[in-house]
């Protein structure tokens, strides 16, 4: 455990000395935030809402689901690169877990990545663009709650995708790929229930709904009650079977390593 | 040739402190070091030539190289090189030189060798029939034929090196800078590679510039040697006369039983011999330098074996190898000048 | 000079096709890819506008419109000139750039035809297929003229695209990789992709006149939009292209003489 914490360590101190990246990703975050802003500010230019939702609920939605989709991807692409590289042969000499090294570095990021970037910027969107608070505490807690889980469910989605790098080569075109498909089925670019019927309906038995979607449905009140309890079951339900999935696709993988040498 | 007059590069390293103020200190006020990689050099070398061009990690020889090349601009001083001048007109001088980085490909990476070499052959405008005679001349020295349908990617170090050569030469340029070029190839190939080299020299006149770590390329290859240190030129001559100016130079390897930390030269000899700089690896050697004008070989190892109980020893003579030796090892010995500007 | 280079060109295209061809699999996955990031944006549009009449005065279709033209505009840059975004990482850190400055070329045209990327094909698939769907529902008929503006538009559009990422990229001969800054400013194509009057003046001006993503869509598609207002700041846009590219090109040539003065 002890050298897994402090994997999570040194990551963290890495993404310190990077700060060229870490102002563009600011920067680009801020950027993001104009456009959607200026986006639904005139969409709402002749209405008062759009299926139940006002002005500030439907910015509120975008942008916590905006901040939630960034935590959602993992070191899918470190694994993908190590396997690509050939390093994996070495990594599995090593005396550590490398998928739970990997986490553990994700986490160190992800924590990171939090303090540094999301919090200050969530901290002025809620200033300078009418977003509001939960409705109420419990929701609040609730949410929190249902994003740790979909966070997790991201993190063992990006990691399944990245074991495919042992059969595919084009890494950047999976990792695309990837992304289009989470922000299609996630509800990270509009609430779901602006969606038709029949791809709602197609969503609820899909992981990726339970990535973004339900914990910001949860925080803006779009989401309440039996719904609610019920949409965190199916959070569980996915973060155990993606992480099982895991475990089998891995094993796999790893034999076809040692088998057939990659 | 190639004529270099008080030619100068002087790097500029900006210095950061360490951490985030050092970071946000260096918006405001930069530090700068400047590191003198060559200072006032000068040589003359005739078409036809072929040059070893030697010394010390460090000293200089690829940035010389790269300026001869026009891949970067001296600081002061003149280079002209088949009347042009390299970094004023690149693409003109590019045209009639060829070079080799020592690891670092001039192929394409992806793509088999024959196709680099198409590729080579329309960048370069060589002629139909000229490129398929001398593609076919090197295929038959180099023994490249089994690799021309290979993407240079797969190849083994030595099976680049071999195609990379020939890729330099592809053209008939004019000159030939080789950088390394035989940096980490086992005996067989570089035996090859020299073969080649004098080859292309002997066929088309092309000069050649050298640098290497390996004295045994230099005897079989060059006529004349320039040693550069810290910098600076050295030596310039033909390889026969820095034999017979150092030719009377001997060293002699002492394998002692006891470590040599303590080691310190008899009273008698310490006149006429000298120590040169120990190695790390082997904390038993003492290597001493002298001339057998002032004193015999035998006398030395005499007195050594007086003073010290000597396990093994080896006389090195008055090879190629011996000279440098000893001239790098003094050139290491001379402190490194750094200046601070702001 | 100029059928040297056309001659070049096609050669080295041709062996970038050659390697292409050798990953099929990995060829399709990736146009496949891009094709689904694009349709991800329209899905978007669409979407919103079941639920909504109009954008600030612009319909599905104008707006569909201009998508299709920052797509294709896109894919120029994409497939022709990908490499733009590796000077600093794959170039000059690792000294592979010394490579092309000893060669008999234009570096630049060596560096850009180094490589031709597979993946930009999605986009311009898409792109055209957004443009054809929307053409019809503009309003105006569309004549030999009108297809021919079309063109120019969007050619000039991709290489606004080239002219903005070439400038960008060329500080890592200054800094060894600028590819964060590159990346950022690459970012504010976004804006572009909406009709620019739902911005504040300011964001407006500044994708106008300074990094002018403004016309690598809304300008050249308000041009064939009846009653925008545009329509003659539109006919701008190859000028802005040529000029942008010059100054992009300009910019090169400063970075490349403080690359081999500096030698890093
Ligand atoms: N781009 C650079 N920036 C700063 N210093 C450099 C650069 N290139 C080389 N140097 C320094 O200049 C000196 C000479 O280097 P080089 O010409 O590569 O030596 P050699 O090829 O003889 O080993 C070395 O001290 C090296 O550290
Ligand atoms: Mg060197």
């Amino acid at each position: 455990m002890r050298k897994y914490i402090e994997f999570a360590r040194v990551q963290m101190q890495v993404h310190a000395a990077y700060s060229a990246w870490f102002w563009a990703n600011t920067f680009s975050i801020l950027l993001r935030m104009l456009v959607i802003y200026f986006f639904w500010k005139a969409v709402y230019s002749s209405r008062t809402e759009i299926e139940g939702l006002p002005f500030e609920g439907m910015i509120t939605y975008i942008i916590i689901a905006m901040f939630l989709q960034m935590f959602v991807s993992g070191v899918g692409q470190e694994l993908a690169h190590t396997i690509k590289d050939g390093n994996v042969a070495i990594e599995l000499m090593r005396p550590y877990n490398l998928i739970t090294r990997l986490v553990a570095m994700d986490l160190g990021d992800k924590v990171i990545h939090f303090v540094r970037g999301a919090l200050p910027l969530s901290i002025l969107a809620f200033i300078f663009m009418d977003i509001t608070l939960p409705s109420t505490w419990q929701s609040g807690l609730l949410f929190l709650f249902s994003a740790f889980m979909g966070i997790w469910i991201g993190t063992f989605f990006d990691l399944l995708i990245a074991i495919l790098a042992f059969w595919t080569i084009n890494l950047w075109g999976l990792q695309v790929m990837k992304e289009a498909v989470i922000s299609f089925f996630s509800g990270a670019l509009v609430p779901l229930i602006l969606f038709p019927e029949w791809f709602q309906t197609i969503s609820l038995f899909l992981p990726f709904q339970a990535m973004v979607y339900v914990p910001v449905a949860i925080y803006t009140g779009i989401l309440t009650g039996t719904e609610a309890w019920l949409a965190l079951g199916s959070q569980i339900f996915w973060v155990v079977s993606l992480f099982v999935l895991l475990r089998i696709l891995w094993s796999i993988a790893i034999k076809k390593v040692t088998i057939f040498g990659g | 040739m190639i004529v270099v007059k008080n030619l100068e590069k002087h790097y500029k390293i900006a210095k950061r402190d360490p951490g985030l103020r050092g970071a946000i200190k260096s918006l405001f006020h930069r530090k700068f070091e400047t590191k003198k990689a060559v200072k006032k050099i000068n040589m003359h070398i005739k078409a036809g030539e072929m040059v070893g061009y030697i010394g010390a990690n460090g000293a200089g020889k690829s940035t010389t190289i790269k300026m001869l090349t026009g891949i970067l601009t001296p600081t002061s001083g003149e280079v002209k090189v088949n009347g042009i001048i390299p970094y004023e007109n690149r693409q003109q001088n590019a045209s009639h030189i060829g070079a080799v980085f020592g690891q670092r490909t001039q192929l394409f990476w992806d793509i088999p060798v024959r196709e680099s070499y198409e590729l080579l052959k329309h960048i370069y405008e060589i002629p139909q029939a000229q490129y398929e005679e001398t593609l076919k001349e090197f295929v038959d020295v180099l023994h490249l034929e089994p690799l021309l349908g290979i993407p240079v990617r797969q190849l083994s170090l030595g099976q680049k090196m071999r195609c990379e050569l020939a890729a330099a030469f592809l053209h008939r340029p004019k000159v030939v800078y080789l950088d390394e070029p035989t940096i980490g190839l086992d005996v067989a190939v570089k035996v090859r590679i020299r073969a080649f080299i004098k080859q292309m020299n002997a066929r088309y006149g092309t000069t050649v510039l050298l640098t290497t770590h390996d004295m045994q390329d230099i005897e079989e290859i060059c006529q004349r040697i320039i040693i550069i240190d810290d910098g600076s030129v050295i030596y310039d001559g033909s390889i026969q006369d820095i034999k017979s100016q150092f030719g009377d130079k001997r060293v002699i390897h002492f394998e002692l039983e006891d470590a040599a930390d303590s080691f310190v030269l008899p009273e008698t000899i310490s006149e006429v011999t000298e120590v040169l700089p120990r190695s790390d690896e082997d904390p038993h050697l003492v290597s001493l330098s002298f001339s057998n004008k002032n004193i015999s070989g035998a006398e030395v190892i005499h007195t050594m074996m007086n003073h010290y109980s000597v396990a093994d020893l080896t006389i090195a003579d008055a090879k190629i190898e011996t000279i440098v030796e000893e001239i790098y090892g003094r050139g290491m010995k001379k402190e490194v000048q750094h200046e601070e500007i702001h | 000079m100029l059928s040297r280079y056309t001659k070049l060109y096609y050669l080295f295209c041709k062996q970038n096709l050659k390697v292409m061809l050798e990953y099929r699999m990995d060829f399709l996955l990736g146009v496949l890819s891009v094709m689904l990031q694009q349709f991800a944006g329209i899905f978007f549009v669409k979407i919103v506008f079941d639920h909504i009449h109009a954008l600030n005065g612009w319909t599905f279709y104008e707006i569909l419109f201009i998508y299709g033209i920052a797509a294709t505009g896109r894919s120029i840059h994409h497939i022709f000139f990908d490499n733009l975004w590796t000077l600093g990482w794959q170039y000059i850190r690792p000294g592979k750039f010394d490579r092309l400055l000893i060669r008999p070329i234009n570096p630049l045209f060596h560096f850009i035809a180094d490589r031709l990327q597979q993946d930009g094909f999605g986009q311009l698939f898409i792109g055209i297929i957004v443009i054809g769907t929307a053409m019809p529902h503009l309003g105006i008929s569309w004549g030999i003229l009108e297809f021919f503006i079309l063109v120019v538009m969007i050619i000039a559009s991709g290489f606004i695209f080239v002219a903005i990422n070439l400038f960008f990229a060329t500080l890592s001969f200054w800094m060894v990789d600028s590819l964060p800054i590159v990346w950022t400013i690459f970012n504010l194509s976004d804006f572009a992709r909406y009709p620019l009057t739902i911005y504040h003046k300011g964001i407006r001006h500044f994708l106008t006149w300074i990094v002018p993503y403004g016309f690598t869509a809304f300008y050249p598609a308000a041009y064939f939009i009846k009653g925008s207002g545009f329509e003659r700041l539109a006919l701008l846009t190859p000028v802005v292209a040529i000029f942008s590219c010059i100054i992009a090109y300009w910019f090169w040539n400063r970075g490349l003489k403080a690359f081999t003065s500096t030698g890093s």
